[in-house]
């Protein structure tokens, strides 16, 4: 889902950078006010992880494959969205600068998807999705794959007010193939948490999901 | 329960399995966004295979380009998958790296905790 330079003209670009700089600035109020230095490691380890699984691309069939984001998975499991902003920019900045995935100009854009729309999906459908049916896997597999999908659609928006994408067709491909890829989304992201509450269950802060 | 300092390690040694994995076994097809640019430019259908032959239009606005270091995840067709698997393997050491020294700069301060 990452878009690169050619694909959003340069002055929308600005305007999507400016929108991501305000969510990267909250992102690190969060971590100011939220972040305690224990959880630093784990921040740490998660980005890592989430770049490796990026690189992991699995076929989906109609001659399309995917990856995690891991918006999802970074909110979830540090209980904030702004976690997700956090994580994301910093593994899409180095993703474009070292290695030519997502372009710079576009990397506002990038940031405001995977990262904002990503984390805030994965984290508000997960706690939405969680007071109603209780288990944390169930619901954090059906809030990723939500928090694949509504990037993804709101990203042929974005390349459809481009002028790259016509509306409709971008709006059905992009939702078709990310429907799909959100499975892995989903799957990866729910194994994910089951890993972690059964290694250590202190991390997560289940209770944010209970009580929202 | 797991020692925190054992979690870490598990954790980076699961990205790096998953990393090299990646290498080796992902899927060479166009990811969701490529499709469907390759969708919209008329080189392949919704639900079809991706054509050998289809060609990805990426420079659609033109203005600015940039050669990253390690494009494409590698260094390049001379070293193959050895700079597949060096590229991300520096990819994970960095990403951990600058995340951790980031948050720690950025995460709330251990004597605030005591007001």
């Amino acid at each position: 889902m990452h878009i690169p330079d050619g694909f959003i003209p340069i002055t929308q670009g600005i305007i999507y950078w400016i929108i991501a700089l305000v969510f990267i600035a909250l992102a690190l109020r969060w971590a100011r006010k939220e972040l305690s230095e224990e959880k630093v490691p784990i921040v740490a380890v998660l980005a890592a992880a989430i770049f490796a699984l990026q690189a992991f691309n699995l076929p989906v069939g109609m001659g399309t494959s995917g990856h995690l984001v891991g918006g999802a998975l970074a909110a979830i499991v540090l209980g904030s969205p702004f976690a997700a902003v956090f994580i994301l920019s910093i593994v899409l900045i180095i993703q474009g600068v070292i290695f030519g995935d997502g372009g710079l100009t576009t990397m506002g854009v990038n940031i405001i998807n995977m990262g904002v729309i990503g984390g805030f999906v994965g984290f508000y459908g997960y706690t939405g999705i969680k007071a109603v049916i209780k288990n944390p896997y169930v619901s954090a597999g059906i809030a990723a794959w939500f928090a694949c999908l509504i990037p993804a659609l709101a990203a042929s928006v974005e390349l459809w007010v481009a002028g790259t994408f016509p509306l409709v067709p971008g709006l059905i491909a992009m939702g078709t193939y990310h429907a799909a890829i959100g499975i892995i989304e989903g799957v990866v992201t729910a194994a994910a948490v089951y890993l972690i509450i059964h290694a250590r269950p202190d991390l997560m802060d289940i209770k944010t999901g209970a009580a929202v | 329960m797991m020692d925190i300092k054992n979690f870490i390690i598990a954790g980076i040694v699961i990205a790096l399995i998953i990393g090299v994995a990646a290498v080796f076994m992902a899927s060479p097809d166009p990811d969701g966004l490529e499709s469907t640019a390759l969708v919209v430019q008329g080189e392949k259908t919704l639900t079809g295979v991706t054509p050998e032959e289809a060609e990805l239009v990426e420079d659609v606005h033109g203005g600015f380009a940039y050669d990253s270091p390690f494009p494409d995840y590698g260094m390049g067709e001379s070293l193959g998958k050895t700079g597949e698997i060096i590229a991300v393997l520096v990819g994970i050491a960095i990403c951990f790296l600058i995340v951790l020294g980031l948050a720690k700069v950025a995460a709330r301060p251990q004597q605030q905790e005591n007001k």
